[in-house]
């Protein structure tokens, strides 16, 4: 038996035992729907309370300007379309590099008539604040703008981005689902008028996230039912997933500062390793403002997808830069929009570490990657 | 796995990999739409494939493919490789799934390619009648 070692936590994580354990007792105990008044009903409220508790806290709001969703997708819908909704015409700034979440939904909303600007992004994939500046029209209703590249982890500046909103009057979003519980976010200090954030990015289940709304924006509910979330997300609230999203950020909030080092020291002890010992790779994504766990490269004369086969053929799991859907690939939408070649946005890959990553775990993949991309070039057409 | 058995086994030790010198023969292919390219020589003696060789750029599907096609094409009349059929490539990596198709078609078109180079030579080398 292969050794197994995941590198994939930017797409999703395994649950914390301590988060799994905080669930348990809300699939076959609390099993009462929040909305019930009777004691089984309150049961589950207060676990939904409690979890509300935390995150607030953690991000430093109040409990009412957090509203509970079944993902980071429908938290990035629910501000970008809840805005546009609440306003009705209007220009919505966002950039090339976010995800399809954020893009899909404005496009949707410009054949609606909405107008949007995709501002570009240079080749760490980071946007410039003045072209934001300059973005902005008198009708502009939104900037929407990632926190971190999933993809190539780079941290865009939305500090600077924020104040420039915020001097306008103009709500600012910010998909935050690859910082959230990963580097200290201070959203009143950064501008931030909105911001999704997930649980299965930081060992918490999946089909859970939310939303924070900082209070006095305005935008109106997408989603019509119940009164829940104080009516902004009708729905019955998935009571595990929350009460395990709200247990994942304690553990985040206890673990984060320790871990965060750590993980950066492995994930640059992953790059020297490839840089020394596989020619003709390169980094994508900034170099310093970066999630601690991200390392995105290219494999110049490789496909991706034979490498990422070879690697789970070792028990590595790591994820494809360029998706071939049906016989059709294309390297993905962040490394065209930062202007990587072609011949190398084929060929990447990317790496992500977490809380479980180990220095073993690094050297097995340094020795499983460069006899196969030794192996991989010396069948290509492409090189020698 | 989504993909056979004898698609992994191709995958993880390509036969006949790389290039041969003076061949009877060779073909290239390339699927534009996923940048895939396969490049194949031939070896003939007497009509048939004597050795097959590839070199290709392309996801694991492809590369078993290659692998598994040179293996396949061996002992094959030169003539009867002209119209070889994606689905007897297919077949010979253990199938693959829909979204993978290519794989047999671009090494096909490869194989063909590298078959019609090879009765091409042959007919200019071959003695003309009467001389």
């Amino acid at each position: 038996m292969n050794r197994r070692v995941y590198l994939d936590h930017n797409a999703s994580t395994p649950v914390h035992p301590e988060v799994l354990e905080a669930m348990l007792p809300y699939f076959s105990e609390r099993y009462g729907n929040p909305s019930s008044i009777h004691s089984f009903g309150r049961a589950a409220r207060e676990g939904m309370d409690v979890a509300r508790e935390r995150v607030a806290s953690f991000l430093q709001v109040g409990k009412d300007e957090i509203v509970f969703t079944s993902g980071g997708t429908e938290s990035d819908n629910m501000a970008i379309k809840g805005v546009a909704a609440a306003r009705g015409r209007g220009h919505i700034v966002t950039s090339a590099v976010e995800h399809h979440a954020v893009l899909r939904t404005c496009s949707a909303l410009e054949a609606q008539g909405f107008t949007v600007t995709v501002l570009p992004v240079d080749g760490y994939g980071m946007v410039d604040p003045d072209d934001v500046r300059r973005a902005i029209r008198p009708d502009t209703i939104l900037v929407t703008i990632m926190h971190a590249n999933s993809e190539v982890g780079t941290i865009q500046p939305v500090g600077a981005i924020g104040r420039i909103t915020r001097e306008r009057g103009i709500p600012f979003h910010v998909d935050g689902v690859q910082t959230f519980g990963k580097i200290p976010v201070d959203l009143d200090a950064l501008g931030i008028d909105l911001f999704s954030f997930s649980s299965h990015k930081i060992y918490g289940p999946k089909g859970a996230a939310g939303l924070y709304i900082r209070k006095g924006t305005k935008m109106v509910s997408v989603q019509h039912g119940g009164e829940h979330e104080r009516r902004r997300r009708a729905g019955t609230e998935n009571v595990p997933g929350v009460v395990g999203l709200g247990k994942a950020v304690e553990v985040r909030a206890r673990d984060m500062a320790e871990e965060a080092p750590r993980v950066r020291a492995l994930r640059d002890r992953l790059w020297e390793g490839l840089q020394a010992r596989v020619p003709e790779v390169r980094l994508n994504g900034h170099l310093a403002e970066r999630l601690p766990g991200t390392c995105n490269v290219c494999f110049r004369h490789i496909e991706s997808e034979s490498i990422v086969l070879g690697l789970d053929l070792k028990g590595i799991g790591v994820s494809a830069g360029s998706a071939c859907t049906a016989g059709n690939v294309e390297p993905s939408h962040v490394l065209v929009a930062m202007g990587v070649p072609l011949d190398w946005a084929m060929g990447t890959v990317r790496c992500s570490l977490g809380r479980s990553t180990t220095a073993e775990d690094i050297d097995y993949v340094l020795d499983s990657v460069e006899p196969l991309a030794g192996k991989l070039r010396s069948l290509s057409p492409l090189k020698g | 796995m989504r993909y056979s058995q004898t698609l992994i086994e191709h995958f993880r030790n390509p036969r006949n990999a790389g290039m041969m010198r003076d061949p009877d023969g060779v073909g290239e292919s390339e699927y534009a739409e996923c940048m895939d390219l396969a490049r194949v020589f031939l070896r003939v003696r007497g009509g048939r494939i004597e050795e097959a060789r590839f070199q290709t750029y392309g996801c694991g599907p492809t590369i078993a493919a290659s692998s598994a096609a040179t293996e396949l094409i061996r002992g094959r009349s030169v003539e009867e490789l002209t119209e070889l059929a994606e689905a007897s490539v297919e077949d010979a990596v253990g199938g693959l799934p829909a979204d993978r198709v290519h794989a047999a078609q671009v090494v096909t078109a490869a194989i063909r390619a590298a078959a019609r180079d090879a009765v091409a030579r042959a007919g200019r080398q071959a003695p003309v009648p009467g001389e």
